[in-house]
């Protein structure tokens, strides 16, 4: 291939990267860096909008609680999608398409109606406390939106889909005698998943889980819907400051500290995806 | 034995918010209950009644129509230096093209609204389809690259010492073999963007609403299930479009899995 049909080819999608992507991108550092004075925005350097968010306790407060809820989300969707990975990556049923519909559908419907059908379920008057006081097993409902509850719980089931995608990939390329020689050997199951699987999972446990933290520290439409305003994350602070405050700077450096929070943990997912390849095939 | 009904069950939790939505869909009552109330369409006639669901309908599809066919061209295109070029730079350039797709859609969406607003064209149409265009031309060139990797060089250059142009057996050959890997992408792109909301929503105004936006405006006020009934839609579109890349591609290559 020449180096001319090389530009041509990639030159439209680098170019439309670099001006609608990159550029906004480095415009929002220039952003966060910058002076509002009566909507007028000043060029100037100042790290003023950063001192103040890291000075600020609701601040602090709003950043640890977007981490703890990260933090927890991933755990959660490890602990549910390894072994529905496992079981993915080694069935043989013909049923395996539709379990893959399963898993890709609620990846392929939007965010708002996933969040929609939490909100049937969880609210007060939702379907599990109407049908629960109903039967006058509650007096009063349980409290299970508009709380960190609700959101944790819709924030799993947003991202386990990628969890699993994550670890299927990983499980599927270990090689079966490896697993039948440590039994051969005198291994029991228990013990053969415990110390060949497990270890070989690792490379997909990690990348899988920073996907998913990645993701889930970003997300809004869940706090927003099923956490009802009540549960402050990250995000939402970027989401008001932009959109109803109108402070663009302070968003900015607002989503900037997402950002690099981000950036940090993709650049981690590069290298553990590339271990993971170059380790196990 | 555990395996299995633990499963069952965590399939269970992934399907049920989207078979409760469907279910409160076609239930007569203003509240979902358990049983439902009777079988009822009016939430779908509501849908369809009222005038700002259906422009939103209508620019979703249009957009993504567009997003689609843009990201498809763009993005086969990329693909084939990306797999084939052997340069400098190449992983380097891989790991730039497909940054749109790590990076939390919330800063790309505040970046470019920040961006268009200096440039004065926020909120307009070619600004959202952009936008949609930057997030989903990386899916294609996955998809894409996927089946091209398998391809076997050796038929192209059989074509090409037959007398055909290269050009000629690129579009001849290669593309008749990558098909499966573009439709794929292409349907794949026109989900992601029928169905975005997140970049949507920095880049909109009253009057440019893609149906994901109007749902959330109007579940923002009200509870009622003619929001049940435009996700039921969406739910079915995802649907028939997920059966499209079986059909293309088979979801075990798709996945990668």
């Amino acid at each position: 291939m020449t180096r001319g049909a090389r530009v041509l080819l990639l030159g439209p999608y680098v170019l439309l990267l670099t001006v609608f992507f990159t550029v906004p991108l480095l415009l929002l550092l220039a952003i966060s860096l910058s002076r509002q004075s009566f909507g007028q925005l000043e060029w100037t350097l100042t790290p003023q909008h950063y001192i103040h968010f890291f000075t600020d306790p609701y601040y602090l407060g709003v950043l640890a609680d977007t981490l703890w809820l990260g933090a927890i989300t991933t755990v959660v969707s490890l602990l549910l999608g390894y072994p529905l990975a496992y079981h993915l990556a080694l069935t043989r049923s013909r049923w395996k398409p539709l379990l893959i519909v399963f898993i890709l559908s609620p990846l392929l419907v939007g965010i708002v109606i996933r969040c929609y059908g939490w909100m049937i379920l969880l609210a007060d008057r939702g379907l599990i406390n109407a049908t629960l006081v109903q039967h006058g097993w509650l007096t009063t409902p349980l409290p299970l939106m508009y709380n960190k509850f609700g959101v944790t719980v819709a924030l799993v089931h947003v991202f386990l889909p990628f969890m699993v995608l994550s670890l299927t990939g990983v499980l599927k390329r270990i090689e079966p005698q490896l697993i039948e020689a440590s039994q051969t050997l005198g291994a029991s199951p228990r013990r053969a998943f415990f110390e060949v699987t497990l270890p070989l999972s690792l490379p997909g446990i990690l990348a899988g889980s920073l996907l998913v933290f990645s993701l889930a520290i970003s997300s809004f439409v869940v706090p927003i819907l099923v956490g009802g305003f009540k549960v402050h994350v990250l995000p939402m602070v970027v989401y008001e400051q932009m959109l109803s405050v109108f402070d663009w700077p302070f968003g900015a450096a607002n989503a900037f500290v997402l950002l690099l929070i981000s950036v940090a943990l993709i650049a981690v997912y590069i290298k553990v995806t590339e271990r993971a390849l170059r380790g196990i095939v | 034995m555990i395996l299995r009904v633990s499963v069952g069950l965590v399939y269970a939790f992934l399907l049920l918010p989207l078979v409760i939505v469907v279910l409160a869909a076609f239930n007569a009552g203003n509240y979902f209950t358990f049983p439902p109330q009777g079988f009822s369409l009016k939430w779908f006639a509501n849908f369809f009644q009222r005038r700002e669901f259906m422009q939103a309908l209508w620019l979703s599809t249009e957009l993504a129509f567009w997003t689609a066919v843009a990201s498809t061209v763009i993005g086969t295109a990329a693909a084939i230096p990306l797999v084939r070029g052997r340069f400098r730079g190449r992983d380097l350039l891989n790991a730039f093209v497909t940054s749109p797709l790590l990076l939390p859609q919330i800063l790309t969406g505040v970046a470019l609204l920040q961006f268009y607003t200096l440039l004065k064209m926020q909120a307009s149409y070619g600004a959202l389809l952009i936008g949609h265009i930057v997030v989903t031309t990386p899916y294609v060139i996955r998809t894409v690259t996927a089946t091209l990797t398998h391809f076997d060089l050796a038929l192209e250059e059989a074509a090409q010492s037959l007398g055909a142009h290269p050009v000629r057996a690129f579009f001849e050959i290669t593309l008749g073999v990558i098909k499966p890997g573009v439709v794929a992408g292409a349907i794949f792109a026109f989900a992601i963007s029928f169905d975005n909301f997140t970049l949507s929503l920095f880049l909109t105004s009253a009057k440019l609403t893609p149906l994901p936006i109007e749902l959330f405006a109007y579940l923002k006020y009200s509870f009622d299930p003619t929001a049940a009934a435009v996700s039921a839609f969406a739910i079915g579109v995802a649907l028939v479009l997920v059966l499209g890349i079986a059909r293309f591609m088979g979801l075990e290559e798709f996945t990668g899995f």
